[in-house]
């Protein structure tokens, strides 16, 4: 962890309010925006995690 | 999901306010819970974008969309967050017809290459901003469609039966109250 992995905090934000304003366009109750955004902030970040650790494990860079 | 009657006032016209800023169709239609957060999220994220990219990441040039070395992809996005990002529209017209006019400073103006270029070599933050405000835009074309239409489920209008009574699930597991 050095200074530049720092950038990779801003993605949190935005996968939050992209899941906040995507679930809200789809639904009216809000039990339902507030558990479904959830459920899609943690896949989406869930996916994200899991792509950079793949790219980490075939990464052939110093 | 039983709520079949979203209040959908003027939907033409909450359309236009949602454009405008976002989450005031909202307001308009008197959904004021969804109109503060799509206000949050979407101008919160322009602002903080706005900011990274110390306010040079939003402008906009004349030039046809065939000229994919100067057409200003990132700003079709922007276009979306309404009142914000207009000055930059602004104030390309009258650089078009009257360069180097340099209204207000220069605000949302295209900045010198120069100013770019040092921008870029600051490190990542600009680009993070341009990212920021480009989602922000984007994301209020999915809250326009909203004030426009509705939600796109969750009407009571559902054609997946599954998916409807796994929304009542979820609604009676977080209390089932609305606000």
């Amino acid at each position: 962890m050095n200074d530049s992995s720092n950038i990779y905090w801003f993605l949190l934000p935005l996968v939050v309010a992209i899941s906040l304003v995507y679930t809200a366009s789809r639904y009216e109750s809000w039990p339902v925006i507030w558990a479904r955004s959830a459920r899609l902030c943690l896949w989406s970040l869930a996916a994200l995690i899991g792509t950079s650790a793949i790219l980490l494990l075939v990464n052939t860079q110093s | 999901m039983t709520d079949t009657s979203i209040p959908l006032r003027e939907p033409a016209k909450a359309a236009f306010l949602a454009w405008l800023i976002p989450g005031l169709g909202h307001f308009y239609q008197g959904r004021t819970g969804k109109g503060w957060l799509y206000a949050t999220c979407i101008l919160g994220l322009y602002a903080v974008g706005f900011y990274l990219g110390s306010g040079k990441n939003v402008y906009w040039r004349w030039v046809s969309p065939f000229n994919s070395d100067k057409f200003m992809f990132h700003y079709v996005g922007q276009f979306f967050v309404g009142l914000p990002a207009l000055p930059a529209l602004i104030q390309a017209t009258i650089e078009h017809f009257r360069p180097g006019a340099n209204l207000l400073g220069g605000f949302m103006a295209e900045p010198p290459a120069n100013v770019l270029n040092a921008l870029l070599l600051r490190g990542k933050t600009y680009d993070i901003g341009l990212i920021y405000t480009t989602v922000a835009g984007l994301l209020n074309v999915l809250a326009i469609y909203d004030a426009y239409e509705g939600p796109a489920y969750g009407r009571g209008d559902e054609t997946d039966p599954e998916a409807a009574s796994e929304d009542q699930a979820l609604a009676a597991q977080a209390g089932g109250a609305t606000r």
